[in-house]
């Protein structure tokens, strides 16, 4: 009786067991090298996409006129907000010689992407607001929900991952 | 978003970058996270039970009742996400058009293992479903495992029906160590989009107490829980390798208090009628030391409950409702659901 009730229990640590993660053994590694994704000296694909306005713009275009830029892609959540807030009261008073981007990548229509902003208190920011209608840009940076990408005048990402802080934008942003 | 589930029952989303839960359980939407964004959640923390450990309770915690020996316990959940709360506590909706959802399989088993000891392990399988204007996302994966050690403080039933002594005044307490697996995929594993985000990636112990009493037919019960996070290496963020660093999740407490009411039918069978308040917060996470202010989490929820059980309690179903109070200030940084759970339970 005893050995037929922990059955179940059994079973359910293969099922667990079959769900085996790196998480469960996280490694500290370094692998930045064998990176199969855009990483740091990189070339930043080129993207063309209108402005929650109706405006287009070009990474050629902003490049053109600034230091350098930071996108940051988001899906209007809890953390996206978060993270524009810091980058807002931070970096980006910091930094007027660089434009900060945040790239929409759910939205879908420029209209859209005016209503999301306008809700969000965003419309009227600092921030350039560009619409990845069909997520290319997403896919182009293989980039989600709070990647941030900055790039300098050569083309060049001197960062792409994950928004931490202001300082860890900071320090990307001296690399210009 | 995805979220992904943050704990029991419930949640999923956020990690630390979270994206919309669940948290959950984070997590654990949209995107929350989905958020695991949610996530996670996993995540809001489970309803009290009404009167459990008479049997035929009416929450959604796996606790075997004091006559059991093992159970078995299937449950189904659906969370529809509704608009978040920024970390200022101000409501702000979702981009038109979407709709975030994230449905999971609860799979949970409880073993007594000794007079007062019992052990419980629940295993989610997760699926997020994230529709925007532009894309329509869905993902499948295993969530966050959980595995409990219970300790009972009483050796015989504490309901009755009227109290004589102040013995009939004992309640019920159990004092729990929960850990939580990282089975899930979460932003540090395999998952490239954080729409496919199923679990937070940290292991979390909790330590819990909780006491309930029942005087036929109401019941009260009172549960808080505090859970810290284990720090953990990161070289790998959404697919992309990154320059390793160490994070660790703010610890995280829930506080439930809930109220029931059990109907006795003919054939003493009964239901009963549960609901309750909850309360989720977690800090701020920590990385390389230094505090992340884009993390840190408020929830506060309401639920309610119908059980069904028959006669000797030895099956159960249930039906459950649970609600974020759609209120400015009733939660922080955390997306807004609606949750409804239906379960099945045998008790052998």
């Amino acid at each position: 009786m005893y050995s037929k009730s922990l059955a179940p229990l059994l079973a359910f640590l293969l099922l667990a067991g079959c769900g085996v993660t790196d998480d469960l053994l996280p490694s500290g590694e370094n692998k930045q090298g064998g990176a199969v994704t855009l990483g740091p000296g990189d070339r930043a694909p080129e993207f063309t996409m209108p402005d929650i306005w109706g405006q287009p713009h070009t990474l050629a275009g902003l490049l053109a006129e600034k230091r350098g830029v930071v996108l940051y892609f988001a899906m209007w959540c809890p953390i996206c907000d978060s993270h524009m807030q810091s980058i807002l009261h931070g970096p980006l008073q910091n930094h007027p010689d660089v434009e900060f981007i945040i790239v929409d990548y759910v939205s879908g229509t420029v209209e859209g992407g005016k209503r999301a902003a306008m809700s969000g208190g965003y419309a009227q920011s600092p921030f350039i607001i560009l619409v990845d209608e069909r997520q290319k840009a997403l896919n182009a940076y293989g980039a989600t929900m709070g990647t941030t990408v900055v790039i300098g005048q050569d083309y060049g990402i001197r960062m792409i991952e994950d928004y931490k802080s202001q300082i860890q934008l900071e320090e990307a942003l001296a690399g210009l | 978003m995805n979220g992904i589930a943050m704990n029991g029952p419930a949640i999923t989303w956020m990690t630390g970058s979270l994206s919309r839960l669940g948290l959950g359980g984070l997590y654990v939407r949209p995107a929350l996270a989905v958020f695991v964004f949610a996530v996670l959640l996993l995540f809001a923390p489970s309803p009290a039970l009404a009167g459990s450990c008479c049997g035929g309770g009416g929450g959604a915690a796996l606790v075997l009742p004091k006559t059991g020996d093992w159970m078995m316990d299937l449950s189904f959940d659906m969370e529809v996400y509704d608009g978040y709360w920024n970390r200022d506590g101000k409501i702000l909706p979702d981009p038109p058009g979407s709709d975030l959802r994230q449905y999971r399989l609860n799979l949970g088993y409880g073993k007594r293992i000794a007079d007062r000891w019992q052990i419980s392990a629940v295993l989610p399988m997760v699926r997020n479903e994230n529709f925007y204007e532009n894309s329509r996302t869905t993902s499948t994966g295993p969530g966050d495992t959980t595995l409990t050690l219970l300790y009972e403080t009483f050796d015989v039933v504490t309901c009755v029906w009227s109290v004589e002594t102040l013995e009939d005044l004992i309640p019920a307490a159990y004092l729990g160590l929960g850990l939580t697996l990282p089975t899930g995929v979460s932003p540090f594993d395999e998952a490239s989009r954080s729409f496919d985000v199923t679990g937070r990636g940290f292991y979390r112990l909790d330590a819990s107490a909780s006491v309930e009493k029942t005087i036929w037919p109401w019941t009260v019960a009172m549960a808080y829980s505090y859970g810290i996070h284990f720090e953990r290496p990161v070289n790998r963020e959404y697919g992309h390798w990154v320059e390793p660093y160490n994070k660790k999740l703010g610890d995280r407490r829930s506080f439930s208090l809930s109220g029931g009411y059990t109907y006795f039918m003919e054939s003493d069978d009964t239901i009963t009628l549960t609901v309750s308040y909850s309360d989720l917060w977690e800090g701020v996470a920590v990385i390389d030391g230094e505090p992340d202010p884009a993390t840190g989490l408020r929830k506060r929820s309401v639920s309610a409950v119908v059980a069904f059980a028959n006669m000797d309690k030895s099956f159960m179903t249930k039906l459950g409702y649970s609600r974020a109070v759609k209120q400015d200030d009733w939660g922080e940084n955390f997306p807004i659901t609606d949750i409804l759970t239906a379960g099945v339970t045998y008790v052998f």
